[in-house]
C-alpha cells in the first residue's frame, strides 16, 4: 500500500524500448546522440521551448538537456519538465558550467546527473539506460510538502543534524532551526556519526569542509551511497562548480545554499528536505530515484577516511534510519 | 682695547655657538627629511607592488574568463566529433556483419554445383529446391547490404565530425590570433580579425541572451600590438555584455575615416549616469560590488588606446545604452609610443 503523495506509473505502464528526449541547440550534437542511441526511441529538438511539451507527449523516460541555449537555459527546461512530467529522469549535459547554473540544477531542476561535454560514449549510454530503468520502476515523490499533521509527527520523530565547526554559523542555525526541529550539532565527522548512530536523522546540514580544512564531502557521499533516503542540505561559502557537480553526481545533495545563511531559504530547504525524508520513509522504493554511484576515485578516497568512519556509516542501524521495519 | 678684544672674543664665541646650533638643527632636519623620504619611498613601493598585483589579478581574471569561454566553445564540437568517430566504428562493425551474411549466402549458392555430380531423380528435386532457396537467400542478403542505412549514416556522422574539426581548428586559430603568443610585438593589424577573435572569446557571455550585429567594413590596417588591442576589444565587449542585464543587442561596427579607423561598440544596456561618466577611465574606479571588479578594465583600455596614438569616445543615454568608439590611426600615419 502506497502512502499519500505517491504516483506509481501503473496506468499505461511504459513498455517497449526506452524513450529518451535530447535537447541541444546544436543539431550536430543531436545527430551524434541519435546515432549513439540508435537502439532506443529517440526524440530530439533544438528548440528548448518545445521540450516540456515533447517530454509529456511522448511520455519519455529520460531527458538529456544542454545547459546553454539561446532561447532558454537547460536548468529552466528541466524545472518545467520536473513539474509537468515528473516521471522523467533529468540529466544536464553541458560544455561549461558556471556556479549559478550548477546551483540552479540542484535547487530547482533536481537533476539526477550532471554530465560534461565531451562525454564518454559508454558512460553516457550506461547512465541513460540505468536512469530509464529507474524511471519505469521507481515511483515518484509527487511533492515534498507535508500536511500539518504529518509535519508535526515528522518533526518530533526525526532529527536534523548540523555538521559545522564555525560557532557563529552554528549560533545562526540554532536561532533559525531550534524552535522548529530537533537539531543536533556536530563539530567533526566523528561526532556526526555518533549522532547518526543514536538518533533517527532525516536531514543532514553540512559544510563542504571544516574550518580546519577537513573535507566533509567524502562523508556526505558515503552517507548517500549507503543511506540514500537521508536528505542533505549543503551550506557553503567556498562553492566551486566542480565540487558541486561532484556533490550532485555522487552525493545527490538535496539543496545547496551559499553563506551567509538566510532565514527564509534555510527554513524552506530544511522543511522540504524533511518532507522528502518522510515521504521516502513511507515508500522506500522511490529512493532509487535519488541513488548515487561513486566513482572509483571516490571509493578509493573513502577507504582512507579516518577512524573506520566508512564501516560505521555502512553499519548505521536501519531502525534508526526509519526503514526496514 | 682689552675690553674690545674681550667683546670680539665673546661675539666670536656666540657666533660659533649659534653656528653650531644651526648646524646641529640642519643635520637633524636632514635626518628627519631623509627618514621621511625613505618612508615615502617604501610607501610608493608598496603602492606600486599592490597596483601590480591588482593588474596581475585583472589579467588573471580575464584569462580565467577567456579559458572558460573557450572551453565551452571547444567542448561542444569536441563532444560530437568524439562521439561520432566512435559510433562510426560501431556502424562499420555492423556493416561487416551484413557483408559476412552475404558471403554466407554466396557460399550456400555454390553448393548445388557439388550436388549436381552424381545426381539422381530425387536429389534433382532437392537441387531445384536448393536453387530456389539460395536465390532467395542471396536476394535477401544482397538487399540487406544495399539498403542498409549504416554506410549513409556513417558518412553523415563523418561529415559532421569533419565540420566539427574545421570548427575546432578555426577556434584554435582564433585563439592564437587573439593571444598572438607567436609574435608579441608591433605589427600591422586588421582590426576586423581582432574584433572577431574577441567576440569568439566572449561568446559564452553573449550567446544566451545577447544578439550580436556585425557591421564590419573593409578597413586599412592599423599599426600596434595585436594582443593589446584585442584586450581592448574584449574589455569593451565584456563591459557591454555586463551593461545589458537581461537581453539586448551589441552592435560592433568598423569603418575607415580620415587616415584613421573607427571601431564602435554599442549596447542597449543601462547606460552610464552623468556623475559616473567623468570617472570611468580613472584607475580603480568601479561601480561593481567590492571584489567583483578591480576598476582597471577601462583604465587599461584607455592606456592601451592612447599608447597606440588613438583616442576613445563615449556616448551614453541612461537606460538606453552606451556607445564606445575607439579611433586608431592607420598603419602609415601611426607613431606609436609603446612601452
Amino acid at each position: 500500500m502506497l502512502g499519500q503523495g505517491f504516483e506509481m506509473p501503473v496506468e499505461n505502464k511504459p513498455s517497449g524500448p526506452l524513450r529518451v528526449l535530447f535537447v541541444d541547440d546544436e543539431a550536430r550534437i543531436l545527430r551524434a546522440l541519435k546515432a549513439l542511441f540508435r537502439d532506443v526511441e529517440v526524440h530530439a529538438t533544438t528548440d528548448p521551448r518545445q521540450a516540456p511539451g515533447l517530454a509529456a507527449m511522448h511520455d519519455v523516460d529520460v531527458v538529456v538537456c544542454d545547459q546553454r541555449m539561446p532561447e532558454m537555459l537547460g536548468v529552466d527546461v528541466l524545472r518545467e519538465i520536473k513539474a509537468n512530467h515528473p516521471r522523467a529522469m533529468r540529466i544536464l549535459l553541458t560544455g561549461y558550467s558556471d556556479l549559478k547554473a550548477v546551483l540552479g540544477s540542484v535547487n530547482e531542476g533536481e537533476v539526477y546527473r550532471f554530465v560534461n561535454k565531451p562525454w564518454v560514449n559508454s558512460d553516457l549510454r550506461g547512465l541513460v539506460i540505468e536512469a530509464g530503468a529507474i524511471s519505469r520502476e521507481a515511483p515518484i515523490v509527487a511533492s515534498d510538502e507535508l500536511t500539518g499533521i504529518e509535519q508535526n509527527v515528522a518533526r518530533t520523530q526525526v532529527g536534523v543534524l548540523v555538521i559545522e565547526d564555525d560557532t557563529t554559523v552554528q549560533q545562526r542555525l540554532r536561532e533559525i532551526l531550534q524552535p522548529h526541529y530537533q537539531v543536533r550539532f556536530a563539530n567533526t565527522a566523528e561526532r556526526a556519526l555518533q549522532v547518526l548512530e543514536q538518533h533517527e536523522t532525516g536531514v543532514v546540514i553540512s559544510e563542504t569542509a571544516t574550518n580546519h580544512g577537513t573535507d566533509l564531502t567524502l562523508m556526505l557521499k558515503a552517507l548517500k551511497q549507503y543511506h540514500p533516503h537521508i536528505a542533505t542540505v549543503v551550506i557553503t561559502e567556498r562553492a566551486n562548480a566542480q565540487t558541486v557537480i561532484e556533490l550532485i553526481n555522487e552525493g545527490q545533495v538535496y539543496r545547496m545554499l551559499i553563506k551567509p545563511v538566510r532565514m527564509g531559504s534555510c527554513r524552506l530547504s530544511v522543511d522540504s528536505a524533511l518532507g522528502r525524508y518522510w515521504k521516502l520513509k513511507q515508500n522506500p522504493q522511490a529512493v532509487r530515484r535519488y541513488g548515487v554511484t561513486a566513482t572509483p576515485e571516490t571509493l578509493s578516497a573513502q577507504t582512507r577516511m579516518p577512524n573506520s568512519l566508512l564501516s560505521r556509516i555502512r553499519a548505521l542501524p536501519a531502525r534508526l534510519l526509519g526503514i526496514g521495519r | 682695547m682689552a675690553a674690545i678684544s674681550w667683546i670680539v672674543t665673546l661675539l666670536l664665541l656666540v657666533a660659533i655657538v649659534v653656528l653650531g646650533i644651526s648646524l646641529w638643527r640642519l643635520r637633524a632636519d636632514n635626518a628627519r627629511l631623509s627618514s621621511a623620504h625613505s618612508q615615502t619611498e617604501t610607501e610608493l613601493k608598496q603602492l606600486q607592488s599592490s597596483q601590480a598585483q591588482v593588474i596581475h589579478t585583472t589579467k588573471l581574471a580575464s584569462l580565467g574568463q577567456m579559458v572558460a569561454g573557450v572551453a565551452h566553445e571547444l567542448n561542444t564540437p569536441l563532444g560530437f566529433v568524439k562521439s561520432n568517430v566512435e559510433v562510426v566504428g560501431d556502424l562499420l562493425d555492423d556493416y561487416r556483419k551484413l557483408v559476412k551474411a552475404y558471403d554466407a549466402a554466396v557460399q550456400y549458392c555454390q553448393q548445388p554445383v557439388d550436388l549436381m555430380f552424381g545426381a539422381d531423380k530425387s536429389s534433382l528435386d532437392k537441387l531445384v529446391k536448393h536453387v530456389e532457396e539460395s536465390r532467395r537467400k542471396l536476394f535477401d542478403a544482397r538487399n540487406a547490404v544495399e539498403k542498409s542505412p549504416l554506410l549513409t549514416e556513417a558518412k553523415e556522422l563523418l561529415g559532421d565530425a569533419r565540420d566539427g574539426i574545421v570548427q575546432l581548428s578555426a577556434l584554435v586559430q582564433n585563439l592564437k590570433g587573439f593571444a598572438r603568443v607567436d609574435r608579441d610585438g608591433i605589427d600591422a593589424m586588421d582590426v576586423n580579425e581582432g574584433v572577431e577573435s574577441a567576440l569568439m572569446i566572449a561568446a559564452h557571455q553573449l550567446r544566451d541572451r545577447i544578439k550580436v550585429v556585425r557591421k564590419l567594413e573593409a578597413v586599412p590596417k592599423v599599426r600596434g600590438m595585436p594582443s593589446q588591442l584585442n584586450q581592448v576589444f574584449l574589455n569593451l565587449i565584456t563591459n557591454a555584455a555586463q551593461a545589458m542585464e537581461d537581453e539586448g543587442t551589441l552592435t560592433v561596427a568598423t569603418r575607415a575615416g580620415n587616415n584613421q579607423v573607427e571601431i564602435v561598440f554599442s549596447d542597449t544596456g543601462c547606460g552610464i549616469p552623468d556623475d559616473v561618466l567623468p570617472k570611468i577611465f580613472d584607475p580603480f574606479f568601479t561601480t561593481k560590488a567590492p571584489g567583483e571588479g578591480t576598476g582597471l578594465g577601462l583604465s587599461i583600455v584607455h592606456k592601451i588606446v592612447k599608447s597606440h596614438g588613438g583616442s576613445i569616445k563615449v556616448r551614453t543615454t541612461p537606460n538606453r545604452g552606451s556607445e564606445f568608439t575607439v579611433v586608431l590611426p592607420v598603419e602609415s600615419s601611426a607613431r606609436p609610443t609603446l612601452h
